[in-house]
């Protein structure tokens, strides 16, 4: 690629909430600009990982460059495609950091949602250029009019500057990029200076080890030369760069303002750190960019292979999946009810459930997962700070000065008749109330302080139940604060079930106690003797539950033509105990590890 | 026959290694009845009497296949009802039968009947040829009960019949049915004192199933008929074990009870594992090691037979691992149990290195027992013994 000036090249984002037509959009884009041929193209090109599609989300970043002439000229178009999720909020901040301009996609039907409202406010953070686009106007029940009054009262969008589009029909497509041209700023920086670029994020490849996504904010790199991770403190050669359009199509040389990949010889992902500054090694090397952070992992499961033989085969699918995502991490744990496993911990719920549909999918392992829960920080009697992701691992109430939880500001955009509902919902979780706002007359967003526990189980679906499908959130962490916390465990037949245990506030406690053994006793299928399902503060039980024993069970007639048919319906049903866990004598199944989640009030029930 | 083609059973070519005798139990089914009763699922025609010559044909084609006559220590007729043939087809059908199967000294030779079908007549022809036990399916002398499952025959019909059997044949059992619809306590206790007052040789308790394909399946699903509770079967089954073995039988099979000298041989030659002939539609051989099951339709079979086919639908041969278990199953379902020492001499397995973790629990439960060397179910565990077998049965 020959040299370029800044000022024909754009770097921007889509921003959207899901389902409001990101990739769709972007395939036009492509198409349009010429980067890929209609025949080529195939949907959600963007989406390449097979759980992408099936979801229809994105799950990693993409960087995408595109050429385009405008008014006679030829300008690089970068699109750098983000995750819109809560979980990658960091990684959708270090791809915005790279960018000068975002297209905020709205739905002309479903007008703003909770993800609109937070990924516009985090690109409005970065300085970017917003380029408001309503979406699929070719809609028959689309509300233009009432989307762009719900734009201009909630992000200050100034009407006249809303395009239209369909990302089905490709109308506005022109329109759209040469208003990318137009009123995205070119970027800054220069290209003789020490080289800068920003570790966006970066992806594995068999052949070729990690490939790193970057964005050059100052100097050049060419190929064959050093480069130096900063925060990683690592020197590699670069054996080839070049841009995404949108294969890989290697060049000679990447200079300020671009975005490409760097192939390094790097053999694991876990090198390459998103929000990482790539410069030259030694004196001469720039500073490093601002904002790097280390992946925080919010949310901790248990995972256990149903057959403890497969113990091994359970590490390695996790190792594997490591290298492809070093945001998860997992060490090794043992369990009084389940054995030896994993702890493992994830970005987020959906970062969860993507690791273990990739886990089941790719390695074929039937899997019992332990109820997912939040990090807590404990203030020892010591003064020393433990970082608590196990329920199991909550010291003795005696040495315990402060037990804190993580807090979030949840935003939710729903129809103003649901306000009540979803208030009765955030008080009912502890939840401290920040505002409302109103979109329009018929929508508003409401804001909460709840305790991300709270958050991370059901309130996705109790929003969705209470608002019947118009609800959305999104939330961010503000911080860990003192709580009255304490950790119930469940016996199951007198024993303790180490994995059923559970952190959560003492006031909650009776009512939670008593839906989880109810749950419990539902979950749990007779046995030949009587379960006692209890649940205990310490000694003190605060609930109780009896499974009570199968009285008559047996075949009466069993000849000659029955053995066959008999012995398979038998060795059935222990086939159907599999994904059960023997704890004692009681068979557990795995939805019943989940039962502890089961936050809802006893009035709901 | 000219147009014999051999058919190709596991009947023909017997290669018995010393692993797998040559059987000594044969059962021969008889898929016609007047009636199809609503909790029946067994292989049968109802008003299709048309088709029995058809039948004895193919009776006497499959049992050709045997290639040589097989003498049997047991010989079982089973249905269906083989009392609803007429006697001259009941007569050809044992004929054929015993020619094929000769019976050994000492022999079994067991028939179902209908009470409505046990006339003298019946009797006659039955002892005359060689039947020494009699399986009424009388199921109880309760009209309502009987009206609800569909019986043909009364309370007093079915008292005729025991003593019209007793006294020309040598071993007499009935079969009771539990646990009906509308059924209570009471109505259990007064069939267990009818049937002891005939004072039967035999009886089985049958606690009623509803089977999947069956009319009672169809008015269970649309809430017609109810089950009983839980309990109340319990109490029934309970009833049942007390009742006769105070009355001097001996409770040998989960639902078999006899007096001294009268369990049925050939039954038990299922429950241990032991092999043994079949011809028939529907019916289940087991020889050398592999189970096979005739097609289920009488018609197929028939179709089948009649033109020389094989009318074996399914078949499978177990792993020497899987037969030892499917054997201890069954041989647990029998009350005197099964030895260690025996086990292993049978299947080459020693039982705790197969299943020495679920015996261990079982017993510890409280559900088997365990003297060292032999095992077998305790009360309770026979209460419940269908949740025992899924841990014996696989790894």
């Amino acid at each position: 690629m020959s040299k370029i000036d800044c000022k024909h090249i754009r770097n921007f984002s889509i921003i959207a909430h899901i389902d409001h037509g990101k990739s769709t959009l972007a395939d036009r884009l492509l198409e349009k600009t010429g980067t890929m041929e209609k025949r080529d193209m195939r949907e959600q090109t963007l989406d390449d990982m097979e759980l992408e599609r099936q979801r229809g989300i994105t799950i990693k970043a993409r960087a995408v460059a595109m050429r385009y002439k405008h008014n006679g000229e030829s300008y690089e178009l970068n699109l750098i495609d983000t995750p819109g999720h809560v979980d990658f909020q960091y990684e959708v901040s270090r791809s915005l950091a790279c960018c000068e301009g975002a297209v905020l996609l709205v739905d002309a039907f479903q007008g703003v949602e909770a993800q609109t409202v937070a990924n516009a406010y985090a690109a409005m953070e970065h300085g970017l250029m917003i380029v408001p686009v309503l979406n699929k106007v070719d809609l028959k029940h689309a509300r233009p009019d009432e989307v762009i009054a719900e734009m201009e009262s909630v992000l200050a969008i100034n009407p006249e500057e809303v395009l239209r589009c369909s990302g089905k029909t490709g109308v506005g497509t022109d329109e759209l990029l040469a208003a990318i041209v137009e009123r995205v700023p070119p970027p800054q920086g220069d290209p003789q200076a020490p080289l800068q670029a920003m570790v966006f994020d970066s992806h594995y490849d068999e052949f070729r080890g990690a490939i790193t996504y970057v964005r050059v904010m100052n100097g050049t790199v060419r190929k064959g030369q050093k480069i130096r991770f900063v925060k990683a403190g690592t020197v590699y050669d670069v054996l080839e760069l070049g841009q995404f359009v949108p294969h890989r199509r290697a060049c000679t040389q990447l200079q300020a303002g671009q975005v490409g990949y760097l192939i390094c010889n790097i053999k694991a992902l876990g090198q390459v750190h998103v929000g990482d500054t790539v410069t030259v090694p030694g004196e001469g090397g720039a500073q490093p960019l601002p904002g790097y952070r280390a992946p925080q992992r919010m949310v901790y499961c248990g995972l256990y292979p149903s057959d403890g033989q497969d113990f091994e085969e359970l590490r390695d699918a996790l190792t594997k999946l490591s290298i492809n995502d070093p945001s998860f991490e997992f060490e090794p744990e043992t369990s009084d009810a389940l054995g030896f496993g994993f702890r493992c911990g994830f970005l987020g719920l959906l970062h969860m459930e993507i690791i273990q549909q990739r886990l089941e999918g790719e390695a074929d392992l039937d899997l019992v997962q332990t109820a997912p829960n939040v990090t807590y920080e404990i203030l020892t009697t010591d003064g020393e700070t433990l970082y608590i992701h196990n329920p199991q691992k909550v010291p003795d109430a005696g040495s315990i000065e402060e037990f804190r939880q993580p807090i979030v500001k949840v935003n939710f955009v729903l129809p103003v008749e649901s306000i009540g509902p979803v208030m009765q919902l955030c008080t009912d979780r502890r939840g401290v109330y920040a505002r409302t706002e109103y979109l329009s007359p018929t929508r508003a967003m409401l804001t909460f302080n709840l305790p991300l526990a709270d958050v991370i189980y059901d309130m996705h679906d109790k929003l969705k139940s209470v608002t019947r499908g118009y609800g959305t959130m999104d939330y961010e962490l503000v911080g860990y604060f003192p709580a009255d916390l304490v950790r119930m465990d469940i016996l199951v037949g007198g024993k303790r079930v180490d994995a059923l245990s559970i952190i959560c506030d003492r006031r909650d406690a009776d009512r939670r106690g008593r839906a989880i053994v109810k749950k419990l006793r539902a979950e749990i299928d007779r046995h030949m003797f009587e379960i006692a399902l209890q649940a205990a503060i310490g000694s003190r039980i605060i609930a109780r539950e009896t499974i009570s024993a199968m009285r008559k069970n047996v075949t009466a007639k069993c000849y000659g033509g029955d053995i066959t048919r008999k012995r398979k319906l038998w060795a059935k049903q222990k086939e159907g105990k599999k994904r059960m866990k023997s704890i004692g004598s009681v068979d557990i199944p795995q939805k019943a590890f989940l039962a502890v989640l089961d936050t809802s009030s006893e009035k709901e029930r | 026959m000219s147009n014999y083609r051999p058919l190709t059973t596991n009947h023909q070519s017997l290669n018995m290694s010393a692993e797998f005798p040559i059987p000594r139990a044969a059962y021969v089914h008889v898929p016609f009845c007047r009636h199809r009763c609503g909790y029946c699922n067994f292989t049968l025609v109802a008003g299709r009497d048309d088709l029995i010559d058809d039948y004895l044909r193919a009776i006497e084609l499959e049992l050709q296949s045997l290639g040589e006559p097989r003498e049997v220590d047991t010989l079982f007729f089973g249905g269906g009802t083989p009392t609803h043939l007429p006697p001259e087809s009941l007569g050809r059908l044992i004929r054929a039968v015993r020619g094929w199967f000769p019976l050994a000294e000492g022999y079994e030779f067991s028939v179902e009947a209908n009470p409505a079908d046990t006339n003298r007549e019946m009797v006659d022809l039955l002892a005359a040829s060689g039947v020494n036990r009699l399986s009424l399916g009388g199921q109880s002398f309760d009209a309502a009960k009987l009206r609800t499952l569909e019986r043909d025959h009364t309370g007093d019909r079915l008292r005729q019949a025991v003593e019209l059997a007793k006294a020309k044949i040598a071993s007499v059992s009935l079969d009771l049915i539990f646990g009906v619809p509308g059924e209570n306590l009471e109505v259990w206790q007064a069939d267990l004192a009818a049937a002891l007052a005939l004072e039967p040789d035999h009886v089985s308790t049958y606690g009623l199933t509803f089977e999947r394909g069956t009319a009672f399946w169809s008015r269970l699903i649309e809430g017609e008929l109810g089950r009983l509770d839980e309990e109340l079967e319990r109490a029934m089954y309970a009833a049942a074990i007390d009742r006769l073995t105070a009355s001097g039988f001996e409770h040998y099979e989960v639902s078999n009870f006899a007096r001294p000298g009268h369990r049925c041989r050939h039954n038990e030659v299922y429950w241990s594992g032991e092999s043994y002939f079949a011809v028939g539609p529907g019916a289940a051989r087991y020889v050398q090691g592999r189970r096979e099951m005739n097609h289920r339709s009488t018609t197929t079979y028939l179709k089948r037979v009649l033109a020389g086919q094989s009318p074996v639908a399914d078949s499978e041969t177990l792993a020497p691992a899987d037969r030892a278990r499917e054997m201890l199953v069954f041989a647990l379902r029998r009350l005197e149990g099964i030895e260690r020492t025996a086990f292993a001499a049978k299947t080459g397995y020693q039982l705790d290195s197969l299943v020495g973790e679920p015996l261990s629990r079982m017993t510890a439960l409280g559900l088997l027992e365990d003297d060292g060397n032999r095992l077998r179910m305790t009360r309770e565990g026979l209460f419940v013994s269908d949740a025992i077998w899924p841990k014996f049965l696989n790894r």
